[in-house]
């Protein structure tokens, strides 16, 4: 069974639980082959719970769920030392953030606090309590989602954080077809009860190490690299994506490549990814918001009009 | 369906045209080879359309045709009508010798019969070659094309003459064309055709065809704009000469003049070869008898003179001051029975022992050896330029015409159908002259003043009752040397002054230069005529009517305006000498004596600068339209060349990128942001195929993949190929 195949057995378990949103599952997987997170960016009860927990069981991992509340602490998410009288010691007492895949749920009704503590814990994959570096079991893989900023009490987060999630997905509602059938389907037993695990985490971990050896010709570095410096010279944009970016879409264009069973990166790849690795990195001027432009539409604008490499670089 | 193939009618009468078609060709070969018993071979040609028309299987038609070749063989060379043992016996006897005379390689030695053999062969192949384009391409234009060729090119250079064949091949190739065309077009469509319909739309194109030949035929046609080539060819070894009065002639000298008129065309075959110090008129001979329509020589008249070599030959024109005696060394390529002379000749020298007879009929100087006319090859000839003295010229006058001897007489004959205006012509132009000499110079100059063209091409010969000169004067005024020539002569002697026609060659021009003489080469192209007037008291005198030609006239009128000097001194009463006119004619000399290749090359960009600058307006409108429309054409070129070059990936990549700009000539452009895949995905909907993504997975490999080694140009030629193909369309 080759990584295609493999990739494919964990979409096609998730599609068994997430009716019709098979784009988001591939998504997903994508930001866990390539060691990031995803923010995902919905109003409740379209499925976000139910996706990370469909993922969590497809590879046999552990799952958990912090629920972000204002009045939540840092300790609440990395966990405590707490003294033991009897053998007069602090022993490590481990939080939720401590597990292979980690449900971060309203991440922006938290104070800006607990928000960094997790946020840091995701790039730094460890944790950091009274001096004692704790590490976070692989793999490690975090999906928070967050209500639409416009909501009423919320925490938006900082750029520099949002910029540590590789991808921001927006799930959206589903068709009424498909919501039929997720009605047809729930009607006996939730059916998230009867996935089976269809790969290991060793697995996973194996993977996430090929990803890294998928081509990325030059022309497709320099396709990124114009990509990138075309938000920077918009002129709606404030704040245009960051070199961070620029890895984020050539490691998630890898993961997307690997996922169709190619071991070479194409435009394709690069231009199917760069909504959903820009769009949260991208920061407009307010002249934007008032024509109604997005971050969104500003990427499918640089894409149409960004130069797709189709001849060798002269030299190479 | 049935197709239009199937249609017996149809095909019946293609095979009929093709027949008719292929005894045109039969009959020109059967013409020029002498062969004899036409019929039966177009009995052949007919029996092997027919039995390919009915589809006769190969194993009966190959045998009866091969019969009917032996019977054929047996019934013209034995006279026998049956194959009798005799017969028989002969014709083995016969392919005994054949086969012995091949395999000896002594191809001559094959009879008749072998040769009738292969003819039939031949025949044999030709109707199944036909029968092919016919049948199955349904498409004769090549052949038809052939055909044409063929008669054209024996029409020219054999004895066959193929004025009606060719309007015939015109009509049947016409009507196959047109009933094929309409074959081909019902296949295409996949139009099924009754018989009735067939007709329907036959019947208009053998209107068209008969209206357009009949048109053809009742009109007028003009002559032919290239002259026939086969005397050009043969003017290299034989000598050209001023045709009969033809349409077009060919300029070079030649003996009959009595028809003068027509166009010329140039002619640079070499006549021969002048060492001397300065470019000379090359004498050959005059003509005294104007017929109105061109010149003849008055029969049985003059006195001859046997000279030898070295001798004082005395001709019309006392050589000028002995201290500017030269020679002339004149090696001839064509080759004459008299010598050609310079103006104030004095002797002649040759390697052989030759009598020179001077005929003061014509002036001219026939050579012969013992009796035999000779040909020379190289003679050298000892000349001093005459010199006339303008003092005497001054005091000529028409007092002194009416003195003259009856000698003059024929030089002053005109025919009595001369329009009067002519006469009343050569009274206007001299009017303001008392001395002959002047009348004869207004004459010379009247033809560059009065707005004359000289030219070439479109001179016509004059009609029956028309005068050559008369419609030179008044109704053309557009002419070559003859015309000027002719013209001045007929003016001088409606005036009464002694005129006549002379012949020979002008200067040429400089191919090499050596210490103080030049080598002229003389071609036909410098084949001339001019004036001789007789000025009384003073002699015959050269004048040169010709636009563009002062070369003669400067050679005289430089010496004669010495003289006139020096009379000055002597004479301050006298008028003053034309000195300007002196100028431009001694600029016009240098530029006549050997124009350089830059001034020719421009005086051609001049006269043709309309022509050259249309030429490439045109061309550079046709370089456009080819531009514009490469997409037609260009995949014709591409896949040839692909399919040449190695089957390495580097070659694919140049195919795919050659693809993408085909697609977008083609107009389905990719835009800028657009992936190749996309990209391929749209292609493929468009045209249905799956090519693109074929080619574009590839391609991807080899640019995103890094994969410079791994893909099989050939395997995905295919591909390549049938894209390429589709953008054409």
């Amino acid at each position: 069974m080759n990584a295609k195949d493999r990739l494919n057995a964990v979409i096609d378990n998730i599609e068994k639980v997430i009716i019709g949103k098979r784009h988001i599952a591939e998504l997903s997987i994508v930001a866990m082959l390539s060691q990031g997170h995803v923010l995902l960016e919905d109003v409740p009860g379209v499925g976000k719970t139910m996706l990370v927990r469909a993922l969590a069981k497809s590879i046999g991992a552990d799952f958990k769920r912090i629920q972000f509340t204002p009045d939540l602490l840092p300790s609440d998410v990395i966990g405590v030392s707490i003294y033991n009288p009897k053998d007069m010691e602090f022993h490590f007492r481990p939080g939720p953030i401590m597990g292979n895949i980690v449900l971060a749920d309203e991440i922006n009704r938290t104070s800006p606090k607990t928000q960094s503590s997790l946020l840091e814990a995701m790039e730094e994959a460890s944790v950091t309590i009274d001096g004692v570096t704790q590490h976070i079991p692989k793999p490690f893989f975090v999906m928070a989602t967050q209500n639409p900023i416009e909501y009423e009490g919320t925490y938006p987060l900082p750029e520099a954080q949002l910029d540590r999630f590789l991808l921001k997905i927006k799930i959206g509602y589903p068709s009424s077809r498909e919501e039929m059938e997720v009605l047809n389907r729930s009607q006996v037993s939730a059916p998230i009860d009867e996935l089976q695990p269809v790969m290991t985490l060793e697995e996973l971990l194996k993977l996430q190490e090929e990803v890294k050896r998928i081509n990325v010709d030059e022309t497709i570095r320099s396709y990124i690299v114009d990509l990138a410096r075309q938000t920077r010279i918009d002129p709606y944009v404030y704040l245009g994506v960051s070199p961070r970016g620029s890895i984020a879409l050539m490691k998630a264009s890898q993961a997307y490549a690997m996922l169709k069973g190619r071991d070479f990166v194409t435009p394709d790849d690069v231009q199917h990814l760069a909504k959903f690795v820009f769009g949260h990195r991208i920061m407009l001027r307010s002249e934007a918001r008032y024509d109604g432009v997005t971050a969104e539409e500003i990427t499918d604008r640089i894409l149409a009009k960004t130069r797709v490499p189709v001849q060798r670089l002269v030299g190479q | 369906m049935t197709s239009i193939r199937k249609n017996s009618w149809f095909m019946a009468g293609l095979y009929i045209l093709v027949f008719l078609l292929l005894a045109e060709w039969l009959t020109p070969v059967m013409t020029l080879t002498a062969t004899a018993y036409k019929p039966l071979f177009l009995i052949f040609i007919a029996m092997a359309l027919g039995m390919s028309l009915l589809r006769v299987s190969w194993w009966i038609s190959g045998p009866l045709k091969l019969l009917y070749v032996l019977w054929f063989i047996v019934y013209v060379y034995t006279g026998e009508v049956f194959f009798t043992g005799e017969a028989i016996a002969f014709v083995w006897q016969d392919l005994k010798i054949n086969l012995a005379a091949l395999f000896s390689q002594n191809w001559a030695n094959t009879t008749d019969v072998f040769r009738t053999l292969l003819f039939f062969t031949l025949l044999w192949m030709a109707v199944y070659l036909i029968h092919y384009w016919v049948s199955f391409r349904l498409s004769i234009f090549l052949f038809y094309l052939l055909t044409v060729v063929f008669i054209a090119v024996l029409d020219t250079f054999s004895p066959y003459t193929g004025n009606t064949a060719i309007i015939r091949i015109m009509v049947i190739g016409l009507l196959l064309a047109g009933l094929l065309h309409l074959a081909r077009w019902t296949e295409r469509h996949r139009i099924e055709l009754s018989s009735e319909k067939i007709a329907a739309a036959i019947i208009p194109l053998f209107i068209m065809i008969a209206g357009s030949t009949a048109v053809a035929l009742y009109l007028p046609k003009s002559g032919p704009v290239w002259p026939d080539p086969v005397p050009y060819i043969t003017s290299f070894s034989s000598g050209a000469g001023s045709g009969p009065g033809g349409t077009v002639g060919r300029i070079g000298y030649g003996v009959n003049d009595s028809q003068l008129g027509g166009s010329f065309i140039g002619d640079s075959s070499p006549v021969f070869k002048a060492e001397v110090a300065s470019g000379q008129y090359w004498k050959v001979e005059s003509k005294d008898i104007y017929t109105t329509k061109g010149w003849e020589l008055t029969e049985n008249i003059g006195d001859s003179f046997l000279y030898e070599n070295g001798d004082f030959i005395a001709t019309d024109f006392t050589p000028g001051d002995p201290e500017m005696q030269e020679t002339a060394l004149l090696s001839m390529d064509q080759d004459f029975p008299f010598v050609l002379y310079p103006y104030g000749t004095e002797s002649v020298v040759m390697d052989e022992n030759l009598d020179y007879e001077y005929n003061t009929a014509d002036q001219r100087i026939e050579t012969y050896q013992q009796g035999d006319v000779f040909e020379p090859e190289v003679y050298e000839i000892t000349f001093s330029e005459p010199t006339f003295s303008l003092t005497a010229l001054r005091e000529t006058s028409a007092e002194d015409l009416a003195e003259l001897p009856a000698e003059f007489d024929r030089y002053r004959q005109l025919p009595a159908e001369l329009p009067q205006r002519v006469r009343d012509l050569a009274e206007e132009i001299t009017a303001s002259s008392t001395t002959i000499y002047d009348k004869a110079r207004d004459i010379e100059r009247y033809f560059s003043n009065a707005g004359f063209e000289y030219s070439q091409q479109d001179i016509p010969v004059p009609a029956e009752d028309q005068d050559y000169v008369d419609q030179f004067l008044f109704d053309t005024k557009k002419g070559y040397c003859d015309n000027f020539s002719t013209s001045m002569v007929v003016l001088l002697r409606s005036l009464d002054i002694p005129a006549r026609w002379v012949k020979g060659f002008n200067e040429g021009e400089i191919v090499e230069t050596k210490d103080d003489t030049d080598i002229y080469q003389i071609t036909n192209n410098n084949a001339h005529s001019w004036v001789e007037a007789y000025m009384p008291g003073v002699g015959w005198m050269l004048f040169e009517p010709t636009i563009g030609f002062t070369g003669s006239s400067a050679v005289e009128f430089d010496v004669e305006v010495d003289a006139a000097e020096e009379d000055e001194a002597a004479m301050p009463d006298r008028p003053e000498p034309p000195l300007p006119e002196e100028l431009e004619d001694e600029a016009a000399a240098d530029q006549n004596a050997g124009p350089s290749i830059w001034s020719r090359f421009q005086s051609f960009l001049d006269e043709n600068s309309s022509k050259i600058g249309w030429g490439a307006i045109a061309l550079g409108v046709l370089a456009a339209i080819f531009y514009k429309f490469r997409h037609k054409w260009l995949p014709r070129v591409l896949i040839p060349y692909y399919r040449l070059r190695s089957g390495d990936t580097a070659t694919f990549e140049k195919a795919y990128l050659r693809l993408l700009k085909q697609l977008e000539l083609y107009g389905i452009k990719r835009s800028e942001g657009q992936t190749l895949r996309a990209y391929a995905s749209y292609i493929d909907t468009f045209f249905g195929t799956k090519d693109m993504t074929r080619l574009t997975n590839a391609y991807e490999q080899s640019i995103y993949g890094g994969r410079k080694d791994s893909i099989e140009w050939r395997e995905l030629q295919e591909s390549w190929e049938n894209l390429i193909k589709q953008t054409t369309g």
